[in-house]
C-alpha cells in the first residue's frame, strides 16, 4: 500500500493559491483560491479568456510574477517541496531544472543579442554538470529533436535570424534540455500559424511522452485542448470553475461557462445553418470585488443563491469538479435569450451581381541592397490573383501569415497601388481592422468616430448626421449611451462593433474585415461573427473576411479563397472547400486545425505538413507549394499549375485536382 | 560587419566634406572684411588692398576654398591673423588638454551613472520606490543646475574657500600630479551634468528591458537576479545608453568651452574664445572644423559600437 501511495503522489500540488495585482484602480485578485494537482507525466490544459488568471496562475507557481503582482496566499508543492517557502537561491535551483517553461511569444522570449548556443549551453552546463563541449553536443541534439534542420550550423545563429516557429522550437529545446519533470507552457502556439502550430504540438506531445514529463499548458483554443490534454482546468474571473478529464469536459461539462464556451465554437463539419450561440455580456471587472458567482450575470440558470454566495468546487464524478450551484449547470437550455434565428446562406444559386472584380492582380515589392544595387529582391506579395465578390456574399480569405492576404486587403481599399492588374468595384469599400483598440483615436468620442466618414464625404447637415450615427450604433447592437464615451471606456468587443458601425456609415457595398475577431476573446468572438452575419442579411452588404482562423472563416463565409505565397490556390463554396478540399495545401491547412472534440482528435491521423513557408524572395518556377506538398511530382516542380475550374463552381491551382 | 563599417566610414567622409564646406562658406557670408578687421584703422587704400592680396582674399572663392582644403589635408592650417602663429601649433598644445577633459569626463560619468541608473531601475522593477525616487530626483536636480553655475560654486567652495584645488596656474605635461589637481574640478563639474542625463537614461533603458520576455525566460531558467541583470538586461540596455553617450558628447564639447573659460585652462575652448574675440576668422574656422570632426568621429565610433553590441543592426 505504501508503494502504491508513492506512485500516485502528485508531482505538483497547488493549494488555495491566491495572487493579487495592485493597480491604480484597486487590487485585482487575478487568481483566487486555486487548487489542483498534476500527476507525473500528465498533461493539464488551463483554459480561460484573457484576464481569467490563467497566466498569472502559471507564473505564480514558479514565482515568476513581477511587481505589482504577488502571491498572497497558498502553497505550491512540487514533489513535496513547498515552492512558496523556498529561498531565492533554492528557487533558482529548481527553476529550469525541475520545471521548464515555454512562453507565448517566441519573437521576444529569447535574448536578442545572445547566440542560441550560449543561451542553450549555459543552463545545461549548470544543471547537468557538463563541460562546454558536452553541453554543446547536448544542445545540438535537442535542436535536432525539436526538428531544427542543420542544427550544428543553426545553433550559432542569433534569434533574429530564425522564424517564429524555429524560435519556439529553440524555446522548447531549451526548456526540455535540462530534463524537467514539469513543463509549463503559456500559450505556446498562439503566435504561430496553424501548420506550424500542428508541428509544435506534435513535438511537445512526443518529447513529453518519451521522458514522462508532465505538462501544464495554457490556452484559449479548445481544439488544442482536445488534441493535447489529459485533464482540463477551466478558469473564469480568477477562479477554477471546472476541472475534469478532457473526455468529460467535452462530453459532459457541468459549469455553465464551460457549456457556453463549447457551444460558441463553430462546428467544423456541420453545415452551419443557424446562428452561432453567443454568451451574452462581458467578463466582470476584476478591479471590483465580486459578490457571489462571477459568471451569474451571463448565466441563464442563475438564481438567488448565485448572487449571494460564490459556489465552491464540488464533486461531479470520479475526477470531475465544478463550481456551480445548479446540479446540471445550464442543462439543455440555450445560453442566450436571442431567438434561434436561421442563418441564411448564399450557397445554392448565388446572387449573380458581381460588385468586386479582381483581374490578374499583382503587387510586387522591390528592394535593393546597399552594396549591390543591381541585385534586386522582388517580393511577390500578391501574384496573379483573380477573384470576384458578389452582392451580399461573404468571401473568406485564408492562408498563413505572409501569404499576401493583408496586402490584398490593402489593394482592395486602394491603400496600395497594384503593380499590375485591375480591380473593379461597384460602390464604396470600407474597412474593419484587427485591433479595435489601436484603430481609433483615443481622444475622440465614439460619436465623432462614427460621424467622421460622413464629415469627410460631406454627407448631410449636422442633424441628419447625428440621426445616422444613432441609427448606426443601434444597428451594431449598442445604444446611444455609448456615443459619448471614449474608446478607452469600451471593451474590445464593443469597440469592434463601433468599427463595424463606422465602416457602414457611408453605406458601402463591400466591407473588408482583416482579422476582425482574432484580438477578441472566445466568448465575445461569437457576438461579432453573428453581428456580421446579421448585417450581411439585413443590408445586403458584401464582406471580405480575412482570417487565419479556419473554423470562423468556414462558418461565416459563403465562398473561400485559399492563398499561398501571394496566389489563390483554391476557390469555391465554403462548406465544399472545407469538407472536400481539392488543393493539397487546403487539405493540409484543414488537417492542421485542432478540432474541439477529443474523440475525433484521437482518431485523426497526425499528418503534419512539413517545413515552413519558403522565403518570398525565392524564385519558384513550378508550383509554389511543391516544396512542402506530399504529392508533388516532377511536373509540379517544373510546370506552374493555373487556377482552373475542375468541378462545378470550384477552382484549384493543382495539376491533380479532380 | 565589414560592409557596415565601410558604409559608416563613407558616411563619415561625406559628412566631413559637408562640414568643411559649410564652415568655409558660412565664414565668407559673414559681413565685413577680414583684412580690414585685422588692420583696424592703421591701413587704408592701396595698403589694405595689398594685404587682401597677401591673404588671398582677392582670389576667386573656389581657389580660396581649394587652398583651404589643401591646407587641411597637409595639416597646415595657416597662421593666426592677430598673432601670426601657426594655427597647428595652437591646436597641438590645446587639443590634448581638451581631449583629456572630455574623455575623463565621459569615463567618470559612465562609471557613476550606469551603476546608479541600474540600481534605480532594479529597485523600481521590484517595487521599492524610495531609492529609485531618491536617485531619479537627485539626477533631476543636478540636471537643472547649469554647468557655468556649478563651475563657479565649485570654484568658490573647493578652490577659494577650502583651497583643495588650485584655481589657476600652468599646465605642464611633465607633472601628472599638477594636471590631476588642475583638471579635477572641471572634470567633476562637467561629469555631473553627464551623470544626470546618463543615469536617467540608463534607468529607463534597464527598466524597460527588465520587463522583456527574454528576461522572464532567463529567470525561468533559474538564473540569479544578478546574472539576469548583467548578462541579459544590461547588455540589451547598453544599446540606447551608447546612443545617448554619443549624442551627449556634443553637449560635453559645449561644456568644455565654458568650463575652460571659468577655470582658465588653455584648452581649445579658450583658444576659440580668444579667436572669436579678436575676429580671427582663420583660427575660428579651423577650430570649428576641429569640434565638428570630433563630434562626427564620436558618432562614427558610436555606430560601430552599436553594431558590435547588437547583431540585428542593419545599415
Amino acid at each position: 500500500m505504501i508503494h502504491q501511495g508513492e506512485i500516485t503522489a502528485p508531482l505538483l500540488d497547488v493549494r488555495n493559491l491566491r495572487t493579487e495585482f495592485a493597480t491604480d484602480g484597486g487590487t485585482v485578485r487575478a487568481v483566487d483560491d486555486a487548487s489542483f494537482s498534476i500527476m507525473p507525466g500528465e498533461r493539464i490544459a488551463v483554459v480561460g479568456e484573457s484576464g481569467s488568471g490563467k497566466s498569472a496562475m502559471a507564473m505564480s507557481i514558479l514565482r515568476l510574477l513581477v511587481y505589482p503582482g504577488r502571491v498572497v496566499a497558498g502553497d505550491v508543492l512540487l514533489e513535496g517541496t513547498n515552492i512558496a517557502q523556498l529561498s531565492e537561491r533554492q528557487l533558482n535551483q529548481l527553476r529550469g531544472r525541475s520545471v521548464g517553461t515555454v512562453f507565448q511569444d517566441p519573437m521576444s522570449s529569447l535574448d536578442p543579442v545572445m547566440r542560441i548556443s550560449k543561451q542553450m549551453t549555459a543552463p545545461i552546463m549548470r544543471n547537468l554538470g557538463m563541460n562546454y563541449k558536452e553541453a554543446h553536443a547536448e544542445a545540438v541534439e535537442w535542436l535536432r529533436k525539436v526538428g531544427i534542420p542543420d542544427p550544428e550550423r543553426r545553433i550559432t545563429a542569433f534569434p533574429f535570424e530564425m522564424s517564429g516557429g524555429m524560435r519556439q522550437r529553440v524555446m522548447i529545446a531549451m526548456a526540455l534540455s535540462c530534463r524537467p519533470k514539469l513543463l509549463i507552457a503559456d500559450e505556446p502556439t498562439t503566435a504561430l500559424d496553424v501548420t506550424i502550430q500542428a508541428q509544435i504540438v506534435e513535438i511537445l506531445k512526443k518529447l513529453t511522452s518519451e521522458a514522462n514529463t508532465a505538462m501544464m499548458f495554457i490556452t484559449h483554443d479548445l481544439g488544442l485542448v482536445a488534441r493535447l490534454a489529459d485533464k482540463v482546468a477551466v478558469m473564469y474571473a480568477g477562479r477554477i470553475v471546472e476541472f475534469a478529464t478532457v473526455e468529460e469536459i467535452f462530453a459532459a461539462p457541468c459549469h455553465p461557462y464551460t457549456q457556453s464556451l463549447l457551444r460558441t465554437i463553430p462546428s467544423p463539419t456541420a453545415l452551419n445553418t443557424s446562428r452561432l450561440p453567443q454568451i451574452p455580456g462581458l467578463p466582470p471587472d476584476m478591479k471590483k470585488a465580486i459578490q457571489g458567482c462571477a459568471f451569474r450575470e451571463r448565466c441563464r440558470a442563475a438564481t438567488d443563491i448565485c448572487a449571494r454566495e460564490a459556489p465552491a468546487l464540488t464533486d461531479r464524478g470520479a475526477s470531475h469538479v465544478a463550481a456551480c450551484w445548479q446540479p446540471e449547470g445550464l442543462g439543455s437550455s440555450p445560453i442566450d435569450a436571442q431567438p434561434d434565428r436561421a442563418l441564411r446562406r448564399n450557397d445554392g444559386p448565388f446572387r449573380d451581381r458581381v460588385i468586386v472584380e479582381i483581374n490578374n492582380l499583382n503587387k510586387h515589392f522591390v528592394s535593393s541592397s546597399f552594396l549591390s544595387r543591381t541585385k534586386r529582391n522582388v517580393i511577390r506579395a500578391v501574384n496573379g490573383v483573380s477573384l470576384r465578390v458578389r452582392q451580399g456574399e461573404t468571401l473568406g480569405i485564408v492562408g498563413e501569415s505572409g501569404c499576401g492576404k493583408s496586402t490584398l486587403a490593402r489593394l482592395l481599399l486602394g491603400l496600395e497601388k497594384p503593380s499590375s492588374g485591375e480591380i473593379f468595384t461597384e460602390g464604396l469599400t470600407q474597412m474593419v481592422f484587427q485591433d479595435p483598440a489601436s484603430s481609433f483615436n483615443p481622444k475622440m468620442r465614439i460619436r465623432s468616430i462614427i460621424e467622421e466618414p460622413l464629415l469627410v464625404k460631406r454627407k448631410g447637415d449636422w442633424r441628419t448626421r447625428q440621426a445616422r450615427v444613432e441609427e448606426l450604433v443601434k444597428l451594431v447592437g449598442l445604444d446611444e449611451a455609448h456615443l459619448d464615451r471614449f474608446p478607452g471606456q469600451l471593451s474590445g468587443g464593443q469597440l469592434q462593433r463601433i468599427a463595424v458601425a463606422r465602416a457602414l456609415a457611408l453605406e458601402p457595398s463591400v466591407v473588408v474585415a482583416d482579422e476582425p475577431t482574432s484580438a477578441l476573446d472566445v466568448s465575445v468572438r461569437a457576438q461579432i461573427i453573428n453581428l456580421l452575419a446579421d448585417l450581411k442579411q439585413e443590408l445586403g452588404v458584401a464582406f471580405v473576411f480575412i482570417s487565419h482562423d479556419l473554423l470562423t472563416v468556414q462558418y461565416i463565409s459563403d465562398r473561400i479563397a485559399v492563398m499561398y505565397l501571394g496566389e489563390v490556390v483554391e476557390y469555391g463554396p465554403a462548406d465544399l472547400v472545407f469538407n472536400s478540399p481539392s488543393h493539397p495545401y487546403t487539405k493540409a491547412l484543414i488537417d492542421a486545425v485542432p478540432i474541439p472534440d477529443p474523440a475525433r482528435e484521437a482518431k485523426r491521423a497526425s499528418a503534419v505538413l512539413k517545413g515552413e513557408l519558403p522565403s518570398p524572395l525565392s524564385e519558384i518556377s513550378g508550383c509554389t507549394f511543391a516544396t512542402r506538398c506530399p504529392l508533388a511530382t516532377e511536373q509540379c516542380r517544373t510546370e506552374k499549375p493555373k487556377l482552373r475550374q475542375h468541378r462545378k463552381s470550384r477552382e484549384a491551382a493543382c495539376h491533380y485536382a479532380k | 560587419m565589414l560592409a557596415y563599417s565601410l558604409k559608416k566610414l563613407l558616411q563619415l567622409v561625406v559628412t566631413t566634406i559637408g562640414v568643411v564646406m559649410l564652415v568655409f562658406f558660412a565664414m565668407r557670408l559673414i559681413p565685413g572684411d577680414a583684412a580690414a578687421a585685422m588692420a583696424g584703422d592703421t591701413l587704408s587704400g592701396a595698403a589694405l588692398e595689398r594685404l587682401r592680396d597677401q591673404m588671398g582674399l582677392n582670389d576667386p572663392l573656389l581657389v580660396q576654398f581649394w587652398n583651404f582644403v589643401r591646407g587641411l589635408l597637409v595639416l597646415d592650417f595657416g597662421r593666426t591673423l592677430t598673432t601670426n602663429l601657426p594655427v597647428s601649433d595652437l591646436i597641438r598644445s590645446a587639443a590634448p588638454i581638451t581631449l583629456l577633459i572630455a574623455i575623463a569626463t565621459i569615463i567618470l560619468a559612465i562609471a557613476i551613472a550606469i551603476p546608479l541608473g541600474t540600481v534605480a531601475a532594479f529597485m523600481a522593477h521590484k517595487g521599492h520606490k524610495t531609492l529609485d525616487n531618491l536617485i531619479t530626483g537627485l539626477a533631476m536636480i543636478i540636471d537643472l543646475m547649469p554647468s557655468f553655475w556649478t563651475a563657479l560654486v565649485f570654484l568658490l567652495i573647493f578652490s577659494l574657500t577650502l583651497g583643495w584645488f588650485p584655481a589657476s596656474g600652468p599646465i605642464s605635461w611633465d607633472d601628472p600630479y599638477s594636471i590631476v589637481m588642475r583638471l579635477a574640478l572641471p572634470i567633476l563639474v562637467l561629469s555631473l551634468s553627464q551623470v544626470a542625463i546618463l543615469a536617467r537614461m540608463t534607468r529607463t533603458a534597464v527598466l524597460e528591458v527588465l520587463s522583456e520576455d527574454y528576461v522572464r525566460t532567463a529567470r525561468a531558467m533559474g538564473w540569479s537576479e544578478l546574472r539576469v541583470l548583467f548578462r541579459h538586461a544590461l547588455k540589451n540596455a547598453a544599446l540606447p545608453i551608447v546612443t545617448v553617450v554619443g549624442l551627449s558628447f556634443g553637449n560635453l564639447l559645449n561644456g568644455t568651452i565654458i568650463v575652460e573659460a571659468i577655470f582658465t585652462i588653455p584648452g581649445v575652448g579658450t583658444v576659440l574664445i580668444n579667436g572669436i574675440n579678436s575676429r580671427d576668422y582663420q583660427l575660428v574656422q579651423v577650430l570649428m572644423i576641429f569640434y565638428a570632426l570630433l563630434f562626427v568621429f564620436i558618432n562614427f565610433a558610436t555606430d560601430i559600437l552599436y553594431r558590435a553590441l547588437d547583431p540585428r543592426v542593419k545599415f
